[in-house]
């Protein structure tokens, strides 16, 4: 126990430290999750849209296809994306294995399917008077889809929060696709995977601080906004 | 009389089930018609019909000098026909972003689209709502906000659907006396109520719509209109 203590309060000092071969850890880390996310969300929340307000064949078998897709265990994401983009996989030849290019592939389709799901929820809690109001005013249909977007803003902003905890956090797609080279694709999990192996607990523990205190950020930032389309609704 | 749009063959049904069934219907400019019909006549249907923001199976639109189908003239219709819901929606937005939403949509300048919007709350007698959060609003002060809104665009046609239902009797009054001041203003009305009392001063023709077809009841004023529905409603009963 005292040993714990010890090595927090000395990860602690790492991290105040400015140490930069953590800092530049985390940086890629969020550098990575963050273009997966502003590349995801656009596609997701346009299907999460079609699937809320328009019908069309297979439209339940999407649903629960992107519900099921949802839980997908990372390293199965991973694995996929490994064969496909290794030497011999049908995307080979495009040499994106062990890259941050690869991690953000796999991060987007780690993100994707919540994204969309948790987007369908969101618009489809919408008021469909608003996207008939919008259009009746003399929206084209994509101002009036702009419009009931800020109409469910609370929903879709905890959606992109929810996807961006989820890929921030994940291991297995970035282990696998990335490498968990240093300078080039170590991330924050892969990091502290790493050194926990090595029995050097200290950078494992400060970069462990670092998802601690973000998950407790997305965590109350979910909440706050879920609260306020409460208020609204 | 000029008509404003005039709809032959429209049909529209729901799961095999023909809700509408109308071989015409001409709606004249300048002119409040109250359409009634029990609920689930499709009332609401035919509105939505007429504003282009639902399309029937069939519908052949006269409008503008031109014969055109649904698809082709709902666009056209949009841009000068208004809809307004039953329990109207507003934006998440104060009042003035909610009525100046369709001056920005036609492009005007946000300074001009604001001292509209500030001539049309005065006009409304409504300018003390003018930086209230509108979802917050009563039923009542919603539906004046929204029929300002909907007055501010200049629409042809103004398709209100129960624009009194369940209002205390100073918001229905105050509904009324903005309703004929549009009328007033020479826009076009096809209203639907349940209370025809209420806007007995606004119609100048009264339409029943029932088993999907309409029937138009020929009347001029309050008591013909519902002495006429009344039999109507009788014949139909039996």
């Amino acid at each position: 126990m005292g040993d714990l203590s010890q090595t927090s309060v000395t990860a602690i000092i790492l991290l105040l430290s400015g140490d930069s071969e953590i800092w530049e850890i985390i940086s890629l880390s969020f550098g990575v999750s963050l273009s997966a996310i502003l590349i995801a969300t656009p596609p997701a929340l346009i299907i999460a849209f079609l699937l809320a307000f328009y019908q069309f064949r297979f439209r339940r078998a999407l649903i629960s296809l992107f519900n099921t897709f949802m839980s997908i265990p990372a390293v199965i994401i991973g694995l996929t994306l490994y064969l496909m983009l290794s030497r011999s996989g049908p995307l080979g030849d495009l040499k994106l294995l062990f890259t941050q290019e690869a991690m953000v592939i796999g991060q987007i389709m780690l993100s994707f399917p919540l994204l969309t799901a948790m987007g369908h929820a969101a618009f489809q809690s919408a008021d469909r008077r608003a996207w008939e109001t919008a259009i009746t005013l003399g929206a084209k249909p994509w101002r009036a889809f702009f419009t009931l977007m800020f109409e469910v803003r609370f929903g879709l902003i905890a959606a992109v929060v929810a996807g961006f905890g989820r890929v921030i956090a994940e291991i297995g797609s970035s282990m696998m696709v990335g490498g968990n080279i240093l300078h080039a694709t170590r991330n924050i999990p892969t990091a502290i995977a790493l050194e926990t192996s090595k029995g050097e607990f200290t950078q494992g523990i400060a970069l462990g601080i670092v998802l601690l205190v973000l998950s407790l950020c997305l965590n109350a930032g979910i909440s706050i906004f879920q609260g306020k389309g409460d208020l609204h609704t | 009389m000029t008509p404003i749009i005039t709809i032959k063959n429209l049909s529209l049904s729901y799961s095999g089930k023909q809700l509408l069934d109308i071989a015409q219907l001409t709606l004249e400019q300048q002119q409040c018609t109250l359409l009634t019909g029990c609920n689930g006549s499709g009332k609401t249907s035919l509105l939505k019909i007429i504003s282009g923001l639902l399309q029937p199976q069939h519908a052949e639109i006269e409008y503008q000098d031109l014969d055109l189908s649904w698809k082709k003239a709902k666009s056209l219709i949009q841009k000068d026909f208004i809809y307004m819901h039953q329990q109207p929606y507003l934006f998440d937005d104060d009042v003035i972003n909610n009525i100046s939403y369709g001056l920005l949509r036609y492009g005007e300048n946000k300074a001009r689209a604001h001292k509209k919007v500030m001539e049309a709350l005065d006009w409304a007698g409504i300018s003390h709502l003018a930086y209230r959060q509108a979802k917050l609003l009563s039923g009542g002060e919603k539906q004046r906000v929204a029929l300002t809104r909907a007055r501010i665009l200049s629409p042809r046609l103004l398709l209100l659907d129960e624009p009194t239902a369940s209002m205390d009797i100073g918001a229905k009054a105050q509904t009324s006396s903005l309703l004929q001041r549009l009328k007033k203003e020479g826009v076009s009305i096809l209203i639907t109520s349940h209370e025809a009392h209420t806007i007995d001063q606004l119609a100048d023709r009264h339409l029943l719509l029932h088993n999907g077809q309409i029937t138009d009841v020929a009347t001029s004023t309050y008591n013909d209109n519902v002495i006429t529905l009344k039999t109507a409603k009788r014949t139909h009963t039996k």
